[in-house]
């Protein structure tokens, strides 16, 4: 259990940077994903924080430790990869004894561990068994058990769940979260599936190109994206570009091709900014036609009238696209609602209140 | 620690350092010989020798290539339906059927030389022929054109063969046009290997040969043997290798090295 | 379909098979008795020979060969975990290495003119202050044999590690193992197959070797079995003894190259 602090971590592969200048501190027993589309140099970083790939410039810190140019196994980590990478040669048991028995721990201790992590991850007697008789998932069970025999002082993940199927997936992500949490060890988790990122961490530290976009919890990211890039990447959104046309008491009004909005925003723009605008699908009403012209009755600050162009029923939700002013919108439609929407080619109503203003960048 | 000093860049160039040193091994013997074969008779450098080797020589090198030609024509003409025929069939015994043909590799040059020596003397009267040679080394070789052929007989999906059918293609012309231009780099892996390996033939050569011909290996053999170390026969012995090489580097040219798979180059 | 093998089998049978039951026969018979007109005179003489007088003969190529192999395992190991682990340029590197399958009279003849008075290994040695090395002899021939069969073992170790998942080895590090205990209880268990398929086909290659004892060995290397057979077989005709030697040779090369296709997996695979 260590604190972990990068600072100023840069790979730089020829004359391509990997990684560039990332500096990110981490806090005991904390669980930390990176998240980010494949490219973006997470796993290079995490690999980094592993040791198994040296930096070319910035520290590492484990606590007050420099662990920068140390080899991996004079790190103590936990390392669980994409694949169980479980050694085909050995059994089960000798596998998760692996870690002590390089230490040169004796066999009965061993044994007695290796008992206890099996228990731990729901595979008590096993043991014995060569990983090759394994399913993915027990085999990818078998690979946890075997980095927390040795007690290591930060867990690190890289994608251990992509090689598996679906409902593998859902089940085992909350086994990695309960073991963290019982063992109270700082975990640092690189994943590109967002859902998985959302439904374990503390905190989501959002990379693109080698570069740190945003560092918060989910509803940080979710609701107030930093950059543009995180508010396309996290969740659909809509996006518009617009100006901003007047400040009043916190309000602001933008004209975004040719639609005026109004928002609250986080941080403060001045007359003539331009601006990226957001707007989640899944946080546009579809209102009925019935209902009151009256803006504030309803509750919506912004409304507008548009032509249904098409509908998308996709199950637990519909996905709408309507038509406003020639801007096509996409609506999220969950409830009842999604099972009587009109044809298309109707008229509608939307309204809606959360938009994010991110000033455009140069 | 310091970056430049880590273990891992030591670890690194150490191993690229191995590498190279025993790449160096590797040639040494022929930079040896190419350094001695570039040596006039009062330790000058000159290029008398290889005058020497296209003038007196060149009998044998013109043998060396007239046997490993014949050679390797018969290969083509045993292997190609023998692979198709061990590939594309199924029947009991294959394994060991394409074990009894590729045998041949595993016998010592020299248990194969008393031996066809004997037979050619007792049995097929071919001591005086040329294509006794020719056979002796036809057996030895074979399997070297044959295994190539085979895996890139294997690695071809089948459904090329069939959609040729469909077309109306018949056997033959589905040979010819489909099967044949597809494994055309794994035939020539094994012309290759075939053709590296009887240029350079000497042991069995020199029990079987007919008194008449002396190729060029076995011409380096006996002048090692009998007149010591001559910088002419050196220059032989390069040129040997060198035109190796180049047809080694011809190849990789023409297909990369990805086709030698399976076979006894990398 | 048999019928497009058939070629090939033809070849093997009247040009192997055949000539190798052929030395059968002639190596029970006495001397060269079988050109006499009374016919041969069939006796287990020569296998008598084999053993008593021959043994050290047999000897020596066994110790020759499986030196050899020893040396590309211990060379041939590292070689080939690096070229599969590291190297980027390795069609450079196949280059370089089709050099000794140009064949081993090219290798001892170079090497003849580097243990020369005057040539590189022996100007070498004496600036380390060796005088008057013996460089004819044993490990020279070693090295040779060794150097003629070097890209076996490494194509054979190479295709086993290559066949390793690398992140097995990132596992066994970030679990605490040193390089070493890496090397011991993941890579050389995982790759035992092809280093015992090298082993024995370096061997087996080996046990045949006829230029290198020849050219750079001394009395010792140069009583190996098919110089040897050589000798009595074409210069001396005593085909009873040197089918004798051949038919030893044969069994020692292939009874380690069965284990050794056993090991590996053939070419048609499963």
């Amino acid at each position: 259990m260590s604190s972990v602090r990068l600072d100023g971590i840069t790979k730089r592969y020829g004359h391509t940077l990997a990684v560039e200048d990332i500096s990110l501190n981490i806090a005991e027993r904390e669980f930390v994903t990176l998240l980010g589309p494949s490219g973006c140099g997470k796993t290079t970083l995490l690999r980094i924080i592993a040791g198994l790939i040296e930096p070319t410039a910035g520290r590492i810190y484990f606590d007050q430790q420099d662990v920068t140019y140390l080899s991996p196994r004079a790190r103590n980590i936990g390392f669980v990869f994409q694949q169980p990478a479980l050694f085909p040669h050995l059994s089960v048991a000798d596998n998760v004894g692996f870690g002590l028995s390089v230490k040169g721990v004796r066999k009965d201790v061993i044994a007695k561990r290796v008992e206890d992590m099996l228990a731990l991850v729901g595979l008590s007697g096993y043991g014995k068994r060569m990983p090759a008789q394994l399913s993915g998932g027990q085999q990818q069970r078998v690979a946890l058990a075997r980095v927390l025999a040795t007690d290591p002082r930060v867990l690190l993940f890289d994608e251990p769940l992509s090689a598996l199927d679906r409902n593998l997936r859902e089940t085992l992500k909350y086994s990695i979260l309960d073991l963290q949490r019982k063992t109270g060890k700082t975990a640092i988790y690189v994943t590109h599936d967002q859902t998985e990122a959302f439904a374990i961490s503390d905190r989501i530290v959002v990379m693109n190109a080698g570069r740190i976009e945003q560092i918060g919890t989910q509803m940080d990211i979710y609701l107030h994206p930093a950059t543009p890039f995180v508010a396309e990447f996290i969740g659909a959104n809509n996006s518009l570009s617009g100006v901003v046309t007047s400040v009043q008491e916190g309000e602001v009004t933008v004209d975004a091709d040719g639609l005026r909005i109004h928002c609250r925003p986080h941080s403060a723009f001045r007359e003539g900014d331009a601006v990226l605008g957001y707007i989640r699908p899944e946080n546009i009403a579809l209102l009925n036609d019935k209902d009151d012209h009256d803006v504030h009755h309803i509750g919506y600050i912004n409304v507008f009238d548009g032509v249904l162009d098409r509908v998308i029923f996709e199950g637990a939700t519909a996905q709408v696209r309507v038509n406003v002013n020639g801007r096509e919108l996409r609506v999220d439609v969950s409830g009842a609602q999604r099972l009587t929407l009109s044809r298309r080619g109707g008229r509608v109503r939307i309204g809606f209140n959360d938009v994010t203003l991110i000033p455009k960048p140069a | 620690m310091n970056r430049l000093l880590s273990t891992r860049r030591l670890t690194d160039i150490a191993s690229h350092a191995y590498i190279w040193l025993l790449l160096l091994l590797f040639v040494m013997p022929f930079a040896a010989l190419v350094n001695y074969s570039l040596t006039g008779p009062r330790g000058e450098f000159a290029l008398q020798n290889f005058a020497y080797v296209f003038g007196s020589f060149t009998e044998n090198l013109g043998w060396s290539f007239r046997i490993s030609l014949l050679t390797l024509l018969i290969n083509l003409a045993i292997s190609l339906p023998a692979a198709y025929g061990l590939v594309r069939y199924n029947y009991p015994g294959k394994h060991l059927l394409f074990a009894f043909l590729s045998l041949p590799l595993y016998v010592p040059a020299a248990v194969l030389g008393i031996a066809l020596v004997l037979t050619f003397n007792f049995t097929y009267r071919l001591t005086t022929s040329e294509w006794g040679l020719v056979l002796a080394m036809v057996v030895g070789s074979f399997p070297l054109m044959l295994t190539p052929t085979v895996v890139a007989l294997k690695d071809l999906p089948i459904v090329f063969e069939e959609a040729a059918q469909c077309l109306g293609a018949s056997k033959w012309q589905t040979y010819w046009r489909v099967v044949f231009p597809l494994i055309g780099p794994g035939i020539g892996a094994g012309m290759l290997l075939c053709f590296i390996i009887v240029f350079n033939e000497y042991l069995v050569t020199l029990f079987v040969k007919p008194t008449f011909i002396t190729t060029a290996p076995v011409r380096v053999f006996n002048l090692v043997r009998t007149a010591g170390l001559l910088p002419t026969t050196a220059a032989l012995a390069v040129v040997m290798q060198v035109i190796s090489f180049l047809a080694v580097l011809l190849f990789f040219r023409i297909y990369g090295t990805r086709y030698l798979k399976g076979t006894y180059l990398l | 379909m048999l019928l497009l093998v058939l070629p090939a089998i033809a070849i093997v049978v009247l040009f192997l098979y055949y000539p190798l039951l052929f030395i059968v026969q002639m190596s029970l018979t006495e001397g060269s008795s079988y050109l006499s007109p009374a016919g041969p005179i069939y006796t287990l003489q020569n296998y008598a020979e084999m053993v008593s007088r021959y043994l050290p003969n047999v000897l020596v190529t066994i110790e020759l060969a499986a030196l050899a192999a020893i040396v590309d395992l211990i060379f041939g190991f590292p070689f080939a975990y690096i070229l599969v682990r590291k190297v980027r340029y390795r069609n450079l590197v196949r280059s370089f290495m089709v050099f000794p399958m140009f064949g081993a009279l090219y290798i001892a003849f170079g090497m003849r003119f580097l243990l020369l008075p005057g040539g590189w290994v022996y100007n070498l040695l004496k600036s380390f202050g060796i005088q008057n090395p013996q460089l004819y002899g044993l490990p020279s021939v070693v090295f040779a044999m060794a150097l003629f069969a070097f890209p076996f073992m490494v194509l054979n170790i190479g295709t086993a590690l290559s066949n390793i998942d690398p992140t097995l080895e990132e596992a066994a590090a970030c679990l605490g193992a040193h390089p070493l205990q890496t090397l011991q209880r993941v890579l050389l268990p995982l790759s035992r197959a092809g280093i015992v398929a090298g082993l024995m086909l370096v061997f087996g290659w080996s046990v045949g070797a006829f230029a290198e004892p020849l050219l750079l060995g001394s009395i010792n290397e140069q009583r190996s079995l098919a110089w040897t057979l050589y000798q009595r077989g074409v210069v001396q005709t005593d085909y009873g003894l040197s089918t004798t030697m051949g038919i030893v040779l044969l069994i020692l090369a292939f009874a380690v190259t069965y284990v050794a296709l056993r090991q590996s997996k053939g070419v048609l695979g499963e």
